[in-house]
């Protein structure tokens, strides 16, 4: 079993989610391609992207 | 007279309130119809003829008194646990906020509106309940996570449906399948009892088949008046890549016809920051996902477990850099309606694929309709801002096509004028068309 097989089937069996070679397999597909996409995530300039508080039900304040 | 059902969601209160239609029969032969018409595409797999009726009795008379909705499975209701188009009850029976303010305005629930599993998907193909297909051809796909709902409506079932939208979830079931659907601003409702009270990105929706009928259910839901604009010429902002461009040119083709028999005044628009979307909802939403328990887990479909899994192993630091964008990006939202009142691009960038392979091909290439409907319709969820996905004709596949409409926080008017000003200028063409199996 590979190392990705062997960090997954730690996690979930912490929360006692029991898997098959065919659950890891398709999880290991989703993983690689959600950390693809996110990588640009980790490339960000953080000074370009400033911390700032969120309220979802208004518009945010522009001044 | 035709069937009642066959009126529309004010005409059917209408009627009911001059006393030409009794809310009884109305409900009896609603549900009847469900049983007769809802084989080939398993929108409303629950009816309550019990229920239903008792609710009648203690209706009140408010402005949907007596007129039958379903309500998705994401909405837990007194008599039954929501389920999220799963096997087993995950929200114990309770009258939800979203329930309760349809309840008040006399609404009646005749049954469960079928969704795609968990919500976590944007074609319906997958639920505990069975596939959902599309009334303009069954052997495709009805939408999600709301297909249920945008199904029931287009076939002539009901007449409105209440939905949720995460991901497009309101607004890409209702392109597919050539109805009206209106998702509402992040936070405007109640969320107790509703699964969207798990997430930020979730609101709920309404289904309709048209935007005056929208109007109806979205002011009961909101519980204000939604009142109409004086008319004057709306101003909309096209966003061109990758919102127009990557989509199937037949799509895009009746789009730009319905902005121009509009009469819109249509400026080019740039958003800042929308190349980063994709990656800031996919962070957020992975982190948001919560497994159930392991024994319900046991129970999902292999790709629902497989993405759940997946979210697991997602590292926390996409979460505050996700953040960061997501700020961003409403600032350059809240920038761009300083000059636009409406945002407008194509809702689902193909026509419903099928649903023994629900895969797309556009001008990047061929990928799961996922992916590219969430690139449509997920910055709304992101930003909290309301949208509207409204029919703008059919497809040479004989299916519907729809165009969505996005507004500032708060402006669900502005959305349904918009919509209702459509309508009138192409003289109901689009919003009145009948799929086969409703005729």
């Amino acid at each position: 079993m590979g190392d990705f097989e062997n960090w997954a089937n730690a996690t979930f069996r912490q929360s006692h989610i029991a898997v098959d070679d065919d659950d890891l397999a398709f999880v290991q597909l989703i993983y690689v391609s959600t950390m693809t996409r996110l990588g640009v995530l980790d490339r960000l300039n953080l000074d370009d992207f400033p911390s700032r508080a969120i309220d979802l039900r208004r518009a945010p304040d522009l001044t | 007279m035709s069937h009642p059902q066959d009126l529309s969601l004010h005409e059917q209160a209408a009627a009911i309130a001059r006393g030409d239609l009794d809310p009884t029969e109305l409900i009896s032969t609603t549900l009847l119809r469900i049983v007769e018409r809802d084989g080939p595409i398993n929108s409303t797999p629950v009816v309550f003829e019990k229920e239903s009726m008792a609710m009648l009795h203690d209706a009140p008379r408010g402005a949907l008194y007596g007129v039958p909705i379903t309500v998705k499975d994401m909405f837990a209701l007194p008599w039954r646990a929501a389920r999220n188009g799963s096997e087993r009850d995950l929200i114990s029976a309770t009258a939800s906020g979203p329930f309760r303010r349809l309840r008040d305005a006399g609404a009646v629930v005749v049954g469960i509106a079928n969704q795609h599993e968990l919500g976590m998907g944007t074609t319906g193909a997958i639920s505990a309940y069975g596939p959902m297909g599309n009334p303009w051809n069954p052997a495709t796909c009805a939408g999600g996570s709301s297909g249920g709902s945008a199904a029931a409506v287009s076939a002539r079932l009901v007449a409105g449906s209440l939905a949720s939208d995460s991901a497009g979830s309101t607004r890409l079931p209702a392109s597919y399948c050539g109805v009206v659907g209106l998702k509402l601003t992040y936070g405007s409702v109640p969320y107790d009892g509703y699964f969207g009270a798990s997430t930020t990105f979730s609101a709920p929706g309404v289904i309709a088949r048209d935007a005056r009928d929208a109007r109806l259910l979205a002011e009961a839901l909101l519980d204000r008046p939604l009142a109409s604009s004086s008319g004057a010429p709306l101003r909309v902002g096209v966003v061109r890549t990758p919102f127009w461009d990557d989509v199937d040119p037949e799509i895009a083709v009746a789009c730009e016809s319905a902005l121009r028999d509009a009469e819109w005044n249509v400026v080019e628009l740039q958003i800042e920051h929308l190349e980063l979307v994709g990656a800031a909802v996919l962070g957020r939403l992975i982190a948001e996902a919560s497994p159930p328990s392991a024994d319900v887990m046991a129970t999902l479909s292999r790709p629902t477990r497989a993405m759940l899994l997946a979210s697991m192993l997602a590292p926390a630091r996409v979460v505050p850099r996700a953040d960061r964008v997501r700020a961003a990006v409403r600032a350059a939202l809240a920038d761009a309606f300083g000059g636009v009142d409406l945002i407008a691009w194509p809702c689902t960038p193909t026509a419903a694929p099928p649903l023994s392979n629900p895969w797309v091909s556009l001008p990047s290439g061929q990928s799961p309709a996922d992916g590219p409907n969430m690139r449509q319709a997920a910055i709304a969820n992101l930003c909290g801002i309301p949208g509207i996905a409204v029919p703008v004709g059919l497809h040479s596949l004989a299916l519907p096509m729809g165009l969505q409409l996005l507004a500032a926080w708060g402006q669900e008017s502005v959305l349904l004028d918009a919509a209702q000003h459509l309508e009138y200028a192409t003289q109901r063409a689009y919003v009145d068309l009948i799929p086969p199996l409703a005729r």
